[in-house]
C-alpha cells in the first residue's frame, strides 16, 4: 500500500481546524489566526499538487486507492480514490481556500478563529465528495458541507443572512434525502456501495428512472438547475465574500461532478430518457436567467444569476452524452469555478471599501482603481467567453456538440451567449466607466494581496484558454469511461 | 419450582431500594452516592454474567440478549441521570432522597416490564413505573405547573392502564392464556384486545395520536424529571412494544399492522409540525421526541431485515443525544428561575464553547446531518425499512426529517447567529460538563470510528 495522499487530504484541514479549536482564542491575533489557516491551506495546496503529477494519465480507473471497512455489516466501506475527473475539481478547491482566506483577512474581523476553523473544515468535507468512490461516504460528506457552510453564511452574512441561509439549507437537505433513499435502494439492490459496482449493474427500466430523479432532485438543487435555483441568489448576495467564493467556485460543481461521476453511469438508460426534460430546463435557466441577470441592481445577484446561466452550459454538456459534450461542460465547469469565483472576489473588493453593492452607486471606477478595472476586465471577458479566455473553451465544445443533437438547442445556447456577453459588458460599463461619482473618489487602488490573489486567477484564466489541453489530457480518459 | 437466578437483577434493585429506604434517613448524600455505586455493580455484573442469569430458562437466546442488552443500557443510563439529579434538585430546594427512591422504582419497573413473558407481570412492572413517573412530575409540589403536569400525566396514564387492563382481559378471554408467546388461535376479540394493548403503549411511548400529555408534563415537570421521562423509561416501554410486536407476530395480523403503519406515519408527522412553532425548548423536544418515537416504530416494523441491530442502534443514538442535551440544559439557568425559552439561548456561543458547541452537534445529528452519529441511525433504520418495502413510510420519514431541520437550525441559530439578550447563568457542573461533552465526543468520533458501538449491539445479538 503506497503513501495514504488523499487520507492525508482530507484530515489535514481537519488536523489544522482542531488544533487551533484547542488554542486558546484570547491570546491570538486576527492576524496569526488567519496566517496559520493560510499555512494550512497552502500546504494542503501544494500536497494536492502530487496528485496531477503522480497521477498515471494512460491507465483507467481510479488511482492512489484507499480502502477500509467502515461498515462491515453493511458492506459500506471508507474506499477512496481520485481518477481524471476528481483531479482538477480538488486542484479548483484546494486553490480557491487560501484565496477565500486571504480575500477576508480584513473584511471578517469578529470570531475569526471560527471562521477559519469553518473553512478548514469546509475544505475537506469538499474533497471528501471529490475523492469518494463509496456512494455513502460520497453522501456523507455531500451533506456535511451544508454545516460549516450554514455556519458562514448566517454568522458573517449580511442583513438577510438567516433567510438565506436557512433557505440554502432546507432546500439543499431537501433534495438530498431522496437521494439517500435511493442510496439506499440502490445499496440493498446491489449489496455494495462501490460506485463502479452499481454502474455495471442494471436496474428495472420502471425503477431506473424513479431512481434518477431522485439523484436529479439532490443534484438540480446543487447545480442549480432552473426551478430549483431560486435559493442560489439569497444566499450569494447575503453571504460573505469568501462565502460566495466557495460556493460559486467549488459548491455548485458538487451537483454537476455528481451527474457526471454518479447519474450518467448508473442510469444509463434513464439519462437518455430525461435528456429532453434536462435540455429543456437548462435552456430555460440560460435564457431566462440570462435575461433577468440584466435587470439586476445588486452586482452580486448578477453574478450570481449569470452563474446559474453558465450552469445550464454545464448541465447541457453533460446530457448531450458526447465526449465533447461532457469535456467542454468540464471545462465550463473549472473554468466558470475560477471565474466566478474573481468576479465575487471583484465585487467583495468595492463592497469592502464602499459599503454597497449597489450598481448605480459606482460609475467611472477606472479613474481611480485602474488596476482594478483590469483584472475586472480580464475575468468579465472571460466570463463572456472571449477566445484566448477559459470561458471560451467551454462555451465553444458546448455549443458544438449540441448540434449533434439538436438544432434549436445549439440555437438557445448561442442567445446565452449573447445575453450573456450583454450584462457582463452593462456591468462592466456601469462601474468602470461614465463620471466619477464624487463619493468614490476616495476608492483605493488594489492592495498587494488583491493584485496577488487576482493575478493568480487571471493566469490560470488565460493559461487555460490558451493551452486547454492541459485539462483535457488529464480528463479525456475518464470520461470517456463515463459515457455510455 | 421458581428459578430465582434469573430474578438477580431485579433482587439487587430491590434490596438498592431497600437500603436507601433505610440509609437515607441518615445520610441522604451518602443514600445517594451508594445508588450510583449499586448501578455501576450491577451494569458490570449485567455485562459479565448477564445471560448465564437467563441460561435456566427456555427463552431464546436471541431474547436473551435482548434483555441484558436493554438492562445494561437502563442501569448504565441510571448511573448518569443519579449522577445528573443532585445539583439541579439543588438549585430548586428539591434535594431529596425520594426522589431516587422513585427512580429506583421506575427502574424496577422497566426492568420486570422488559422481561416480563406475561401480561400480567408486563402490567405489574408498567404500572410500577408509571407510578414513579407520576411522582416525579409534581415532584416540585410548591410550582404549579409541576402539580398540573403530574395531575394530567396521571389521569390520561391511568386512562391507558385501563386500555391495558381491558385489552389483556380480552385477550385472556379469547385465549386463555396470560402468556405472551402463545396466541396462535386468534380472533377477532383478542385482536381488538391486542389493539387495545398496543394503544396503552403507544400512550407510554408517547407515539401520535396518543402523545398530548407528552408536551404539557415535558414542560411542567422539573427539567430533571423531563430528562428522565425522555429517555429510560420511554425506552424501556419501547422495548417490550417491540417484544410484543416480534413475540406475537403483529406483522401478519393485516389490521393491528395497518394500525401500528398509521401510529408510525402520524407520529412522524405530528411530532415535526407540532414542534415547529413551539417557543419552549421543553416543549419542541417533547414534538422532536414524537418525530423520533415514529422513526423507531418504523425501525420496529423492519426489524426482520438486520434483527435487532438497527432499532437498539437508533435507541442508543437518541439516549446518548438526549442525555446530552439535558445536561446541557440542567446546566444552564437565567437570573429569575429556570431557562424553558429557546429565545434564551441566544448568545450562547459567545459565554461557552463547549456547551454551544456540544449542542450544535446534538441538534445536527437530531436532524440526521451527517458525519454525525444521527445520520447514520436514521440511515440504518432507512435501510431496513427500505428493505421491507415500506417505501412510502420512509419517504414520510425523510422529509419529516427535512421539516425537522428546520426547528433544529432554529436553535442552532439562537445559539450561533444571535446576540444573547439576557444573562444566562452558568451552573458550571463539572458532572453535567463531562457528560455532555463526552457524549458530543461520541455522537461525533463515532464517523470516524464506529466499530465499539456496532459491536456492542452487534455481539449482543449473534
Amino acid at each position: 500500500m503506497s503513501f495514504p495522499i488523499l487520507s492525508l487530504l482530507i484530515l489535514t484541514p481537519i488536523i489544522g481546524a482542531l488544533t487551533l479549536s484547542l488554542s486558546s482564542s484570547t491570546q491570538l491575533k486576527n492576524k496569526t489566526i488567519f496566517l496559520s489557516g493560510l499555512w494550512i491551506t497552502t500546504g494542503e495546496f501544494l500536497l494536492s499538487l502530487l496528485l496531477p503529477i503522480f497521477y498515471d494519465k494512460s491507465k483507467n480507473g481510479y488511482q492512489f486507492i484507499e480502502f477500509h471497512t467502515w461498515f462491515d455489516k453493511f458492506d459500506i466501506n471508507y474506499y477512496v480514490g481520485v481518477d481524471g475527473v476528481s483531479i482538477p475539481l480538488i486542484l479548483l478547491t484546494t486553490f480557491l481556500v487560501p484565496i477565500c482566506l486571504l480575500c477576508s483577512i480584513n473584511s471578517i474581523q469578529n470570531r475569526t478563529k471560527e471562521f477559519v476553523i469553518y473553512f478548514l473544515l469546509l475544505e475537506s468535507f469538499i474533497i471528501g465528495v471529490f475523492v469518494s468512490i463509496d456512494i455513502v461516504i460520497f453522501y456523507v460528506f455531500f451533506e456535511a458541507v451544508l454545516i460549516p457552510m450554514f455556519l458562514i453564511i448566517g454568522i458573517w452574512g449580511g442583513e438577510n443572512r438567516l433567510y438565506a441561509t436557512f433557505k440554502f439549507f432546507l432546500y439543499t437537505l431537501a433534495g438530498s434525502v431522496l437521494m439517500l433513499l435511493a442510496i439506499i435502494y440502490i445499496i440493498s439492490k446491489v449489496k455494495s456501495g462501490n460506485i463502479e459496482l452499481i454502474s455495471d449493474f442494471t436496474f428495472d427500466q420502471q425503477i431506473e428512472l424513479v431512481l434518477f430523479l431522485c439523484f436529479f432532485a439532490s443534484f438540480a438543487v446543487k447545480v442549480p438547475m432552473f426551478p430549483f435555483h431560486t435559493w442560489l441568489p439569497d444566499a450569494h448576495v447575503q453571504a460573505p465574500t469568501s462565502g460566495s467564493v466557495i460556493l460559486a467556485g467549488v459548491l455548485l460543481k458538487l451537483g454537476a461532478y455528481g451527474f457526471i461521476r454518479l447519474s450518467l453511469p448508473f442510469f444509463e438508460y434513464a439519462s437518455i430518457y430525461f435528456q429532453p426534460m434536462i435540455f429543456a430546463l437548462s435552456c430555460v435557466a440560460i435564457v431566462y436567467t440570462s435575461i433577468v441577470a440584466l435587470r439586476q441592481l445588486d452586482m452580486k445577484k448578477m453574478i450570481a444569476y449569470s452563474s446559474v446561466a453558465h450552469m445550464g452550459f454545464v448541465t447541457i454538456g453533460i446530457f448531450t452524452l458526447t465526449q465533447d459534450g461532457i469535456n467542454g461542460a468540464y471545462f465550463q465547469m473549472i473554468s466558470h469555478g475560477i471565474v466566478s469565483a474573481a468576479l465575487f472576489l471583484i465585487v467583495g473588493v468595492v463592497y469592502e471599501r464602499h459599503h454597497t453593492r449597489m450598481i448605480s452607486d459606482y460609475s467611472g471606477v477606472t479613474n481611480v482603481m485602474p488596476k482594478y478595472s483590469f483584472f475586472f476586465m480580464v475575468f468579465m471577458l472571460s466570463s463572456v467567453g472571449l477566445p484566448g479566455t477559459s470561458g471560451f473553451v467551454g462555451e465553444f465544445l458546448v455549443i458544438m456538440s449540441t448540434i449533434s443533437v439538436s438544432v434549436y438547442l445549439t440555437f438557445f445556447t448561442a442567445i446565452g451567449v449573447i445575453l450573456g456577453a450583454s450584462y457582463m459588458l452593462l456591468l462592466y460599463k456601469n462601474i468602470n466607466f461614465g463620471d466619477l461619482k464624487s463619493d468614490i473618489k476616495q476608492l483605493a487602488d488594489l492592495t498587494n494581496i488583491e493584485i496577488f490573489y487576482f493575478s493568480c486567477l487571471a493566469f490560470l484564466t488565460m493559461l487555460l484558454g490558451i493551452y486547454p489541453k492541459l485539462l483535457f489530457e488529464m480528463i479525456n480518459k475518464s470520461i470517456s469511461l463515463s459515457i455510455i | 419450582m421458581i428459578n430465582l437466578f434469573q430474578f438477580i437483577p431485579e433482587i439487587f434493585i430491590l434490596s438498592l431500594i431497600l437500603i436507601t429506604l433505610c440509609f437515607g434517613l441518615f445520610n441522604k448524600d451518602r443514600a445517594i452516592s451508594l445508588n450510583t455505586l449499586g448501578f455501576i455493580l450491577l451494569s458490570i455484573l449485567l455485562l459479565n454474567y448477564g445471560k448465564d442469569f437467563y441460561s435456566s430458562t427456555q427463552i431464546s437466546l436471541n431474547t436473551i440478549n435482548l434483555f441484558v442488552l436493554s438492562k445494561i443500557i437502563l442501569s448504565i443510563g441510571s448511573i448518569i441521570f443519579i449522577l445528573l439529579l443532585k445539583r439541579p434538585l439543588k438549585n430548586e430546594n428539591l434535594y431529596r432522597y425520594e426522589y431516587v427512591l422513585f427512580l429506583l422504582f421506575a427502574i424496577l419497573g422497566s426492568f420486570v416490564l422488559i422481561s416480563s413473558n406475561n401480561f400480567l407481570t408486563a402490567f405489574i412492572g408498567l404500572e410500577l413505573q408509571s407510578l414513579s413517573l407520576y411522582l416525579m412530575a409534581a415532584f416540585n409540589t410548591k410550582n404549579l405547573s409541576s402539580n398540573e403536569a403530574g395531575i394530567k400525566y396521571f389521569s390520561l396514564g391511568a386512562l391507558s392502564s385501563g386500555f391495558l387492563l381491558f385489552g389483556i382481559s380480552m385477550i385472556y378471554y379469547d385465549t386463555g392464556s396470560f402468556n405472551i408467546q402463545n396466541l396462535d388461535n386468534f380472533t377477532a376479540i383478542s385482536e381488538i384486545g391486542l389493539s387495545l394493548v398496543l394503544i396503552s403503549l403507544f400512550f407510554k411511548v408517547s407515539a401520535a395520536p396518543f402523545h398530548i400529555w407528552t408536551p404539557d408534563v415535558y414542560e411542567g415537570s422539573p427539567t430533571i424529571s423531563t430528562l428522565f421521562f425522555a429517555t429510560l423509561p420511554k425506552f424501556a416501554s419501547l422495548i417490550f412494544l417491540f417484544r410484543v410486536y416480534q413475540e406475537l407476530n403483529i406483522s401478519d395480523i393485516k389490521s393491528l399492522n395497518y394500525i401500528f403503519q398509521m401510529v408510525c406515519a402520524i407520529s412522524l408527522l405530528v411530532g415535526v409540525y407540532g414542534a415547529i412553532t413551539q417557543k419552549v425548548i421543553k416543549r419542541l423536544l417533547a414534538f422532536s421526541s414524537i418525530n423520533h418515537i415514529g422513526f423507531m416504530l418504523l425501525g420496529i416494523m423492519s426489524y426482520q431485515f438486520m434483527s435487532e441491530g438497527t432499532i437498539f442502534f437508533y435507541l442508543i443514538i437518541y439516549l446518548i443525544t438526549t442525555f446530552g442535551i439535558f445536561a446541557v440544559l440542567l446546566n444552564l439557568r437565567t437570573v429569575d428561575g429556570e431557562f424553558t425559552k429557546i429565545s434564551q439561548l441566544k448568545g450562547l456561543r459567545f459565554t461557552s464553547n463547549s456547551k454551544s458547541i456540544s449542542m450544535l452537534v446534538f441538534f445536527f445529528s437530531l436532524a440526521g446531518i451527517p458525519p454525525f452519529a444521527g445520520f447514520f441511525a436514521k440511515f440504518f433504520i432507512l435501510s431496513a425499512s427500505i428493505n421491507d418495502g415500506f417505501i412510502l413510510l420512509s419517504i414520510i420519514a425523510v422529509l419529516s426529517s427535512v421539516i425537522a431541520a428546520f426547528y433544529y437550525l432554529t436553535i442552532i441559530k439562537n445559539m450561533f447567529f444571535n446576540k444573547s439578550e439576557i444573562e444566562l447563568l452558568d451552573d458550571n457542573n463539572k458532572t453535567g460538563k463531562v457528560i455532555f461533552i463526552s457524549s458530543g465526543l461520541i455522537i461525533t468520533l463515532f464517523f470516524i470510528y464506529p466499530d465499539p458501538l456496532i459491536n456492542l449491539v452487534d455481539n449482543l445479538f449473534k
